[in-house]
């Protein structure tokens, strides 16, 4: 197996929240989905992996090196875009891309330039001109052309148009083609149904599922029932909400038949909103 | 790497600010005036850059870039000292401008001359030991470590002024127009570089120290 990122025990503590020993691993070539709800630990997990936090315990291995003693030729190879950031507003794209260029040796301009006019970015403005998804295509653009084999993304399609959403998920497709690995943190859990091969699921600082994603969802049904069903106290149920019907909740696949209730597949949206539920 | 990184922040992280406060070696023409305040105004330049690189998410962007996290802070440091020796070659043409138009003594502290590069030097110093090492233990605190690394400048300052009055070698071994007494003033600038130096470094060393334990979020 192409090992391209191993994290083993994983802990990062704070006042109130711990990221208690979370460890996976991704295989080259794969898109994985990030999911859990705000506040579970997600970009405290992404931003461990690029030396942002400092951990309180665990490992991280990008292509079998230690992090902490190759930094340099490490994030030579990654890319990395978060929805949440914002820099030098005042400063036009074209100077924060010419300082960006010079710090990667394998920084291809002719593709650079394909993204900005895939994304219809002016290098003129500035990111106070810009509105969120345009940022967010800009650093994508930043992060795309500099041949990284490893891309991590922090809610990267928050902010876009459905258009340039669907554009974006081609385009990951496409790295995924070429061999690119991608690290995909997302609430739109309708774009990793699309694209995503694997899912790494975290709740409260724990990681809950780390699978194939055909494999999560296959491992769960979904059964709708009335408000007075007495099936409704059954143990087998997971997550049980109410809808403008009656009630609806997760069970285990396995345990489907046992019910007398119709069960049906779920996506992956339903899954994650029953299991927080659950919680 | 180190130049990649200046130039980034040369670029990137200049504030417009900072080339007025280099602009201040200036003051060192106005007669009966404590010119070692130009040296602070440039510390103020240096206050408005960290300033504005917090806005600018600054540390976050250097970090997604391929360099490690200790080299940020190289980064700024050396920054500061590049802009902190331009202001003293500025100083340097200013005394000497200074020398050719005003003749009269000056009232308010160091002369315009050679001893007063190493007071430069000094307060570039002190303000590196006090602001950075507090700045780097959280890069989103940038007042309360400029206002502490203030107080210690005008200290020394303030304390400039009363030497030139109350201490004998101060006031008729430095404080007094060039060329006179040159080889004493040149010892005094030598020793201040020193410091500066060993204060850079100590400073450098112990902002790298307390940005590895930081956390950027």
């Amino acid at each position: 197996m192409n090992t391209i990122l191993e994290v083993r025990d994983l802990v990062k503590r704070y006042p109130g929240f711990t990221l208690e020993h979370v460890s996976f691993s991704l295989e080259g070539g794969r898109i994985t989905g990030f999911i859990g709800r705000n506040g579970a630990g997600k970009t405290t997990t992404l931003h461990s992996l690029l030396s942002f936090l400092a951990p309180d315990g665990g490992e991280i291995r990008f292509w079998g090196k230690d992090i902490r003693e190759d930094e340099l030729a490490i994030k030579q190879r990654i890319g990395f875009v978060s929805a949440g950031m914002n820099f030098y507003n005042k400063q036009k794209l074209m100077k924060i891309t010419a300082i960006t260029r010079s710090f990667y040796e394998r920084w291809d301009e002719d593709v650079y330039r394909r993204y900005l006019s895939l994304f219809g970015l002016d290098e003129e403005k500035t990111p106070e001109k810009l509105s969120n998804g345009m940022k967010i295509k800009y650093m994508l653009a930043l992060a795309l052309s500099h041949g990284a084999d490893l891309l991590i993304l922090d809610e990267p399609t928050s902010g876009l148009d459905p258009v340039s959403r669907e554009e974006l998920l081609e385009i990951f497709l496409r790295l995924c083609d070429e061999g690119k690995t991608i690290l995909f943190s997302t609430h739109i859990t309708s774009d990793l149904d699309k694209t995503a091969d694997n899912i790494l699921y975290l709740a409260g600082g724990k990681l809950q599922a780390a699978s194939s994603l055909k494999d999560f969802i296959s491992s769960y049904r979904l059964v709708e029932y009335g408000r007075e069903d007495p099936l409704a106290s059954s143990p087998l149920l997971i997550g049980a909400r109410r809808t403008k019907e009656g009630c609806s909740a997760l069970i285990r696949a396995e345990d489907a038949e046992k019910l007398p209730l119709p069960a049906r597949p779920v996506n992956l949206e339903e899954i994650m909103v029953h299991l927080e539920k659950e919680a | 790497m180190l130049g990649k990184l200046l130039k980034k922040e040369w670029t990137l992280c200049m504030h417009p600010a900072a080339w007025i406060m280099l602009g201040l070696a200036v003051l060192i023409l106005i007669p009966n005036y404590p010119y070692t305040v130009s040296f602070f105004y440039m510390t103020l330049g240096l206050f408005f850059i960290c300033m504005s690189a917090r806005e600018n998410h600054d540390v976050t962007f250097t970090l997604t870039l391929p360099v490690e996290k200790r080299a940020v802070v190289t980064a700024r440091i050396c920054f500061a000292v590049e802009l902190e020796l331009l202001s003293l070659l500025l100083a340097g043409g200013m005394i000497i401008v200074h020398r050719a138009l005003i003749s009269t003594a000056n009232g308010a502290g160091m002369e315009a001359n050679v001893a007063l590069l190493g007071e430069g030097f000094l307060l570039y110093g002190v303000f590196h030991l006090i602001f950075f090492p507090a700045h780097f233990k959280d890069v989103s605190r940038v007042g309360t470590p400029f206002v502490l690394a203030s107080a210690a400048l005008f200290a020394l300052i303030t304390a400039d002024v009363v030497l030139s009055y109350a201490l004998p070698f101060w006031r008729d071994v430095l404080d007094t127009p060039d060329p006179a007494n040159l080889g004493a003033k040149l010892v005094f600038l030598l020793i201040c570089i020193v410091f500066y130096a060993l204060a850079t470094l100590l400073a450098l060393r112990r902002s790298q120290h307390h940005f590895l334990q930081l956390d950027i979020r």
